[in-house]
């Protein structure tokens, strides 16, 4: 049985988010998206992913704001900064550190960096 | 026939003969008795007077006094009147000027002596009186004058001592003053030059000489503009230079202009421009008209060059900073879906020209993203984070990173390090940008030459270190084009920020970039300060 990693993908692109999505559904991912940062906190309350890639500039509140809500419901969960904006990011006092990628993403960059999507059995936990 | 002593001369004047001389003799036997007489009268006329008195002052003196006196008129009537009797006589004179016994003193004090000699041929000399009495007002105004003339010659003589000591003086003073002078105008960390009314340098200090390189025996004599104006601003401040030579322009004038060293490099230095002709007397040719006052700018011109360029990148910073985000994301999208793209056609198998179709614009796109964060590296540079860096490490490592590039490049790549280990308080990671910078340049010039050597040679020096660069391409088509300048470029495919960012990392370590470029050997030179600290110890910065 498949049990495929989950990402949440914050992201205020709402197209681009949804192609991002996309690449990563087809390679196995299980991919949620929030279009801003009050939206992202109300999902990660909800239930936590087991990757939040996130954007830094997103309404409402910014992608720390996110991954700091996020480090507290989680303290190890994996965070990817995907900005435009990426020394903010770099200065987050995050621990563990979140991984910083700058705008335009290489798609394969990312893949490398979340690992294969359905191999090892994971930490998803029941919500 | 023998010239006419002065003694002669004087006897001539007064008509004092052979005659007189014999009447006089004649008379000695008579007036010889009254001499003691005479004599004391004469004492006694100096002690009524107390200026006088005060300089015949004591016994021995006055009793010396009324011998030389006696003796004096032994030989006033017993001749002969030759040049020994002179001499004598100008020895009185002698004795007076010594004694400092005032002039007006001696003119009067032959009054009573002459009145004396007067009566005593009145009553002796009978019809004889008369001749006597002329030969006597004679002689005795001839030995006036001989002991007088000593009196001239004392006064000539203390002129001229007098004006010796004010010579001395004189001259002792102009010496300080030149030795002021001339430890002010050399020890100033100021250029002074003084030119004569032709223009020929006549006066250059030691900061002359340490700024131009020139020793001052070498441009004596030789013309300012022509020497050390640079070429192209001959015309135009030479022109200043003479207008202020020919007192055309009143004042000091200020002149900032470049000055060509010895060695054919530029200084920038700020002139003022003085007309100032000696006050006395008129010009000659080699007297100073001109001082030109300089300061060496260089430093400063760069310093504010920096500041200037640091402040508009700034701004350039700021705005480039809200580009990029705008940039950034448009081209995410873009890339994003070229992704998708790329794989979806993958999937359908289409064909190879559309997918190279597709890949070019990925490459594009990544391009231009290189672009903005080379750029905003470049305008919104992160503060240095310094801590000691080992030098050989950092060139051991980005000789690793490059080895691929260079492998493929056909470029040989060696190091020429000191054994001892040189440390230098730096960014490491922007220190291995630089390296990276230069020697991707250097292969990157190497490549289509079908290979070549790059070596990397670094050597301490007191208070820098050096790394030279060094490769042996075709080496720049024009070795003053501005390859520091942002986007300058020479390759087709470059950003042209590369050196830009270079310069900049190494400006902000405090250190220096050049380069020295010529067919078949191209070096970049950096030169880093040394950690401060030892810099600071005498000891091991030497």
């Amino acid at each position: 049985m498949d049990l495929h990693r989950s990402i949440l993908l914050v992201d205020d692109e709402a197209r681009t988010c949804r192609c991002l999505a996309q690449l990563l559904r087809n390679d196995g991912f299980d991919v949620e998206f929030a279009g801003d940062g009050a939206a992202a906190i109300a999902r990660l309350a909800h239930q936590l992913p087991d990757f939040l890639v996130t954007d830094y500039a997103i309404p409402h509140a910014n992608g720390i704001v996110v991954s700091m809500f996020a480090r507290s419901r989680n303290p190890n969960l994996p965070i990817v900064f995907l900005t435009a904006f990426p020394e903010p990011c770099r200065a987050a006092l995050l621990n563990p550190p979140a991984i910083v990628l700058t705008k335009p993403l290489v798609y394969d960059d990312l893949l490398r960096i979340l690992g294969p999507a359905a191999q090892t059995p994971h930490t998803r936990r029941a919500a | 026939m023998k010239p006419e002593t002065p003694f002669e001369e004087l006897k001539r004047y007064v008509r004092f003969d052979e005659a007189d001389a014999r009447r006089l003799h004649a008379f000695h036997r008579v007036v010889s008795p009254h001499f003691q007489d005479i004599a004391k009268q004469f004492s006694l006329r100096i002690s009524e007077h107390h200026n006088a008195n005060a300089i015949l002052s004591g016994e021995d003196q006055l009793a010396r006094l009324t011998q030389s006196l006696i003796a004096w008129m032994h030989r006033l009537f017993q001749g002969p009147y030759d040049q020994h009797h002179y001499e004598q006589t100008l020895g009185i004179g002698d004795a007076h000027v010594r004694f400092g016994v005032p002039q007006r003193y001696v003119v009067v004090a032959m009054s009573p002596i002459r009145l004396a000699f007067d009566q005593l041929a009145e009553r002796h000399a009978g019809r004889d009186a008369a001749p006597l009495r002329r030969a006597i007002h004679r002689l005795l105004d001839v030995e006036l004058a001989v002991i007088l003339e000593r009196y001239q010659l004392a006064e000539l003589a203390r002129l001229e001592t007098i004006s010796e000591t004010q010579r001395g003086e004189l001259h002792r003073r102009l010496q300080r003053a030149e030795h002021r002078y001339a430890n002010a105008v050399e020890l100033a960390r100021v250029l002074i030059i003084g030119l004569d009314p032709s223009g020929a340098i006549r006066l250059f200090n030691r900061e002359a000489e340490r700024v131009s390189g020139f020793a001052r025996d070498e441009v004596t004599g030789a013309p300012f503009i022509e020497t050390l104006i640079q070429e192209d601003l001959r015309d135009s401040h030479g022109a200043i230079v003479r207008d202020v030579l020919a007192g055309k322009r009143v004042g000091v004038d200020a002149l900032v202009s470049s000055v060509r060293t010895r060695s054919g490099k530029y200084r920038d230095v700020r002139w003022q421009l003085a007309f100032a002709p000696p006050t006395t007397g008129t010009t000659s040719v080699d007297d100073i008209v001109l001082f030109a006052v300089g300061q060496d700018i260089t430093e400063e011109n760069a310093r504010l060059e920096r500041a200037k360029h640091t402040e508009k990148l700034a701004t350039v910073g700021t705005l480039a900073a809200g580009l990029a985000h705008e940039i950034r994301n448009p081209l995410n999208g873009a890339q994003l879906h070229l992704a998708f793209l790329e794989r979806a056609l993958g999937r359908s198998g289409a064909d190879t020209e559309v997918l190279d179709a597709v890949s070019v614009i990925a490459d594009e796109v990544r391009r231009l993203a290189s672009l903005v964060t080379e750029f905003l590296d470049f305008a919104r540079p992160r503060p240095l984070t310094l801590r000691p860096v080992r030098l050989a490490e950092r060139i051991e490592r980005a000789g690793q990173l490059v080895a691929p590039q260079a492998k493929a490049a056909a470029v040989t790549f060696d190091t020429d390090l000191p054994d001892a280990p040189l440390e230098v308080d730096a960014d490491p990671a922007k220190l291995l940008q630089v390296l990276l910078n230069v020697l991707a340049n250097a292969i990157e010039a190497l490549a289509p030459m079908g290979g070549g050597r790059v070596l990397v040679r670094a050597r301490r020096f007191p208070r820098t270190v050096c790394i030279e660069i060094e490769d042996d391409g075709p080496g720049l088509r024009n070795p003053d084009a501005p390859i520091f300048d942002p986007f300058f470029s020479t390759k087709p495919h470059g950003t042209g920020l590369g050196l830009a960012i270079t310069h900049r990392i190494v400006a902000d370590h405090g250190g220096t970039i050049t380069v020295d470029s010529r067919p078949g050997r191209t070096v970049f030179r950096i030169t880093l300060p040394v950690r401060s600290d030892h810099a600071a110890n005498p000891l091991t910065a030497l």
